[in-house]
């Protein structure tokens, strides 16, 4: 069943890519701008089980260091993705107040995409990848929230259809 | 029970799978290299046709984005013409201009570079804190890793990595982004450092010398010229930081390159034989002074009978 789900996931989870990287990236957005993906993802294991999020998480995290404008080494992106995606669903899955609530989860989304690249950065000066100087990545920090703020509350009801469609249990977002 | 135990160690097995990518990567295998090539080998025709696709939407931005800019420079170049017209009259001031257009035009030629055009076809996503371009030309162009790129200005930054028909570009504006350079002029040696903006740090390595504002920076150039031909124009120094204690002086550059407009691109396959020197600083714009001639009327004597 497991198996069936994330196989049919997948498919969507590589047009996202396809459209962060060929579409997306082609705009250089003020303030960092937003990564669908990212998003994408983030939505997708607040509404899943944390078993399914964990591997949503990792695939995710597998694509985004195939992004040639991923700085770090190979995997660290796979790691914090699905750090990120279990921590989610195990925190969010199960509590109506959070995936009942279109807010909540825009607004769990918003901050976890904030967590997940400050982890980004964390790990990344652990692993010797320099990030700027931390105004700048303060600056980037903050317009990749507002990106992600403005951005989810248009794409959750895609996703969250996409979601119901795959596993059967659309919630009335 | 059974459920969370399966849920644990599907976790733990991704965690170890994910470290041990980082690890394989960290200690350079090959492997890792070839998955990151045969992905952008499939991506560069999606990004390609994205680049032709949206170009349209991207110009609208672009345009809505730098209005007012682009109105002030609508009447700067307005400015410009008006006088440009009013040069050419005088034909001597002609000749001269003429001569310095040749100069501009000639200014990639000047340093012998031999260079292949690509256009830009991605931008780097800022979701990792890097700064870098997609271009769409690579091997089969006789791109390698490690070769300088150029903008119409100076240096854009470097190949980092490069495929079949695409190469990923590292620009200068990157953070992690080092360049050897020197003052044109005083030959004083520094390295410049990418800051994430279009400014960039320069640290002096000898702590006799100084440097000032509007002084301009050239690369200094590596060993067999990669990463770095010498003598690309680099940037000019903004800012002297003077603090007490520091070993050697440091400063801002604004780099010549704006590097959110690039589209097109130059890559350096091979250097010039000789070191260009000075050569490709730009010239500084110059006023000309318009010569005012008063002309005098000296009532003819009036004819005598």
């Amino acid at each position: 069943m497991l198996t069936r789900q994330i196989s049919t996931a997948a498919p969507i989870f590589l047009l996202m890519y396809i459209i962060q990287e060929a579409v997306i990236s082609q705009f250089r957005l003020p303030g960092g701008g937003f990564s669908v993906l990212l998003i994408f993802t983030l939505t997708w294991a607040v509404l899943s089980e944390t078993e399914v999020a964990a591997v949503i998480g990792f695939a995710a995290g597998f694509l985004m260091d195939l992004s040639q404008s991923a700085a770090g080494p190979f995997g660290q992106w796979t790691f914090i993705m699905l750090m990120a995606g279990y921590a989610i669903s195990y925190i969010g899955y199960g509590d109506d107040n959070v995936r009942a609530n279109a807010i909540g989860i825009i607004f769990f989304v918003v901050i976890a995409n904030l967590l997940v690249e400050i982890a980004y950065v964390a790990s990344g000066a652990l692993l010797g990848v320099s990030s700027g100087s931390i105004i700048q990545v303060l600056i980037t920090l903050f317009g990749m929230s507002v990106w992600a703020l403005l951005v989810s509350p248009i794409l959750l009801p895609i996703f969250s259809r996409l979601h119901g469609l795959i596993f059967d249990s659309r919630s009335a977002l | 029970m059974r459920n969370g135990g399966r849920a644990r160690l599907l976790l733990v097995i991704l965690i170890v799978t994910s470290l041990f990518l980082i690890t394989l990567d960290l200690r350079g295998v090959k492997v890792i290299g070839n998955i990151k090539q045969g992905s952008q080998t499939i991506m560069s025709p999606f990004q390609r046709a994205g680049s032709v696709v949206l170009t349209p939407v991207k110009n609208f931005f672009s345009d809505v984005t730098h209005l007012g800019r682009t109105r002030n420079q609508i009447e700067k170049l307005q400015a410009e013409n008006a006088k440009l017209k009013t040069t050419l009259i005088d034909r001597k001031n002609a000749d001269a201009q003429l001569k310095q257009l040749k100069k501009i035009l000639d200014l990639a030629g000047t340093a012998g570079y031999k260079i292949v055009n690509a256009k830009v076809i991605s931008n780097g996503s800022s979701q990792s804190f890097s700064q870098t371009i997609t271009i769409d030309s690579g091997t089969n162009a006789g791109i390698k890793k490690n070769m300088t790129v150029l903008s119409q200005y100076g240096i854009a930054g470097v190949v980092k990595d490069v495929y079949p028909s695409s190469a990923l570009i590292q620009l200068a504006s990157d953070p992690s982004f080092r360049i050897g350079a020197r003052i044109a002029g005083t030959q004083q040696i520094g390295i410049l450092t990418g800051r994430g903006t279009r400014s960039g740090s320069l640290q002096l390595l000898d702590n006799s010398t100084t440097v000032k504002e509007g002084d301009v920076l050239l690369s200094r150039g590596s060993v067999a010229d990669s990463p770095y031909v010498p003598g690309v124009p680099l940037g000019y120094v903004t800012a002297v930081d003077n603090s007490a204690g520091a070993v050697a002086q440091t400063a801002t550059v604004r780099y010549y390159t704006n590097f959110s407009t690039l589209g097109i691109v130059a890559v350096v396959v091979s250097g010039s034989a000789a070191n260009p020197g000075d050569s490709l600083v730009p010239v500084k714009p110059r006023v000309t002074p318009i010569p005012t001639v008063t002309v005098f009327v000296t009532p003819s004597p009036t004819p005598t009978k």
